[in-house]
């Protein structure tokens, strides 16, 4: 693990080209080139746009469903097993599973609106609907995620203390939001965190998708480093810019970290 | 009795219906690998039609997924088993050290797991490809285990963590060297965790897509490369890589339905203990 890493920064380094053999040292020549370029600013910009909105939906909705979840008394673990299959169906698949429901023409909805007389939109075409698009498959695939570990966290509450709100007259709403939530607050930062990282790399779905398009509409920062790396064959360039990305990564990770352990200074 | 019912059938219809969209295009995904093309292209889509099982046929013996299917397993089989052994290991040994001197480590471990995977993804490549270890099974796996090691030893270290530490030390007074109170006694009791850990392991090295688009190649493309390259582009096939997809997903989804306990059980651990 560290010795790719290490190399990986050594690279980084390097004018290194694949497809015409080049290999000098040019320091932080590959850094400074990137800063310059918009075209990775736009991608940063996109990545965080994609990641906040999809995080965002996921554990909203996966909140709302673990707490509804949680109140229901029968037929729980059922609906629990089967809202969890999009999370373990191999992400490749989901994607094409998805582009037939999204695609233009003769995808799921695209069909049925046709059918129903309205024109639809190019989900996958269309640069604004595309982003829409690759958010809601990542919700699709890791809103299960978001689900069973909040649905696990609720049911550590303390039971009391609900019982004792609930006699203090609080209704179904307050007491999510002032009792529970608060109750696993630790957890629900360590999820948003983890799901903050993962989402940060995610690759399979947008590039089995939309491959970055149409045009650059959905290249996140990490379909960005595909592309240098494995089709310009600039290898230098694109390790640097995965030495950034993980900069930018590690930074985030460790506010919330922090965020956490000022709280929760026994976790361990 | 009468308003609980009234509050709880529809939460439960609430949910129902949400679970029915969530599942709605794993669902389209199977019936359009039944399909004859001209059912699939229909517009407006048809849920009902005459189904047929060419195309499922034709993937398996045809077009050579048998073959990525085995590379498949191969890889995912032996990463598992090394990862999970190694990192029972050096869970174990974290788990009975001080806890500030295993602290560190352990951050460290967790630093690992934010890693874009695409940085490792091109020293691999670039050393596999100066090695001449592009397209063998022995690049893939060494991949897979390298980015799975932290995530089984963390996982394994809270399973270890809830033995009681008299059960060590009685062992040991029993006449234990270090090695049996690892297996005969630590082992046995965190066989439940061991399992969870190699499900998620499984579900990893299966799923993996980046690793094995940069490293395998024409001997040992795993199934998700197979199909990528397959189902993207050419509309025509359609209900092949219909069949293909769904072939793919069946086996995993089949294991871990059958394995389901285990693994509800072990993300929850994993998660609240994080």
């Amino acid at each position: 693990m560290v010795y790719p890493l290490g190399y990986a920064i050594y690279l980084s380094l390097f004018n290194y080209d694949l497809g015409n053999g080049a290999h000098d040292f040019i320091g932080f020549g590959n850094y400074g080139a990137l800063l310059a370029e918009q075209r990775f600013w736009n991608s940063l910009d996109r990545t965080v746009a994609i990641v906040l909105a999809a995080v965002g939906l996921e554990f909203g909705l996966g909140l709302a469903i673990a707490y509804g979840l949680y109140r229901l008394t029968f037929g729980v673990r059922t609906l629990n097993l089967l809202l969890f299959l999009p999370n373990i169906v191999t992400p490749v698949v989901a994607a094409l599973f998805l582009r037939w429901i999204f695609m233009g023409r003769w995808g799921l909805i695209a069909g049925t609106l046709i059918g129903w007389g309205i024109f639809p939109p190019d989900f996958l075409g269309d640069p604004d609907w595309a982003r829409a698009t690759v958010i809601l498959a990542d919700a699709w695939q890791f809103t299960p995620f978001m689900i069973m570990v909040l649905y696990a966290g609720l049911n550590t509450v303390d039971q009391s203390q609900i019982e004792a709100a609930q006699i203090d007259g609080a209704g179904v709403w307050t007491l999510l939001f002032r009792i529970m939530m608060p109750a696993i607050q630790p957890l629900i930062v360590f999820v948003l965190a983890i799901r903050l990282m993962d989402a940060f790399r995610f690759f399979d779905t947008i590039y089995v998708m939309t491959g970055g398009g149409p045009g650059s509409a959905t290249e996140t920062i990490t379909l960005y480093t595909y592309a240098l790396a494995f089709r310009l064959l600039q290898v230098g360039k694109a390790c640097a810019l995965g030495v950034l990305t993980l900069l930018f990564v590690a930074l985030l990770t460790a506010l919330m970290i922090r965020f956490v352990y000022r709280r929760e200074r026994g976790a361990f | 009795m009468r308003r609980r019912l009234r509050t709880q059938l529809p939460l439960f219809l609430l949910l129902a219906g949400f679970t029915a969209v969530n599942l709605t295009p794993i669902i389209w995904g199977f019936l359009t690998s039944l399909k004859q093309p001209v059912d699939a292209f229909a517009v407006p889509p048809e849920w009902i039609f005459q189904p047929t099982l060419t195309f499922h046929a034709q993937v398996w013996f045809e077009k050579g997924f048998g073959a990525f299917l085995v590379n498949s397993v191969v890889i995912s089989v032996c990463t598992v088993l090394t990862s999970v052994s190694v990192g029972t290991m050096a869970a174990y040994g974290l788990a009975r050290l001080s806890s500030r001197t295993s602290r560190g480590l352990l951050f460290g471990l967790l630093a690992m797991r934010m890693f874009p995977h695409i940085l490792l993804a091109i020293p691999f490549f670039v050393l596999a490809k100066t090695l001449g270890l592009i397209n063998t099974y022995l690049a893939m796996i060494l991949a897979l285990v390298a980015i799975n090691q932290p995530f089984t030893i963390w996982l394994m270290r809270s399973f270890f963590v809830d033995v009681p530490h008299e059960l060590y030390e009685a062992a040991s007074i029993d006449g234990c060297n270090a090695w049996q109170v690892f297996s005969r006694v630590a082992l046995p009791v965190v066989r439940p965790g061991l399992w969870v850990t190699a499900l998620f392991s499984l579900l990893l090295a299966y799923n993996e897509f980046l690793f094995a688009l940069v490293l395998t190649g024409p001997d040992t493309k795993t199934l998700p490369v197979a199909i990528a390259e397959y189902g993207g582009e050419d509309i025509n096939y359609w209900s092949l890589s219909a069949a293909a997809a769904v072939g793919i997903m069946l086996p995993i989804v089949m294991f871990m339905m059958l394995l389901q306990r285990h693994l509800v059980r072990g993300l929850a651990l994993g998660a609240v203990k994080g």
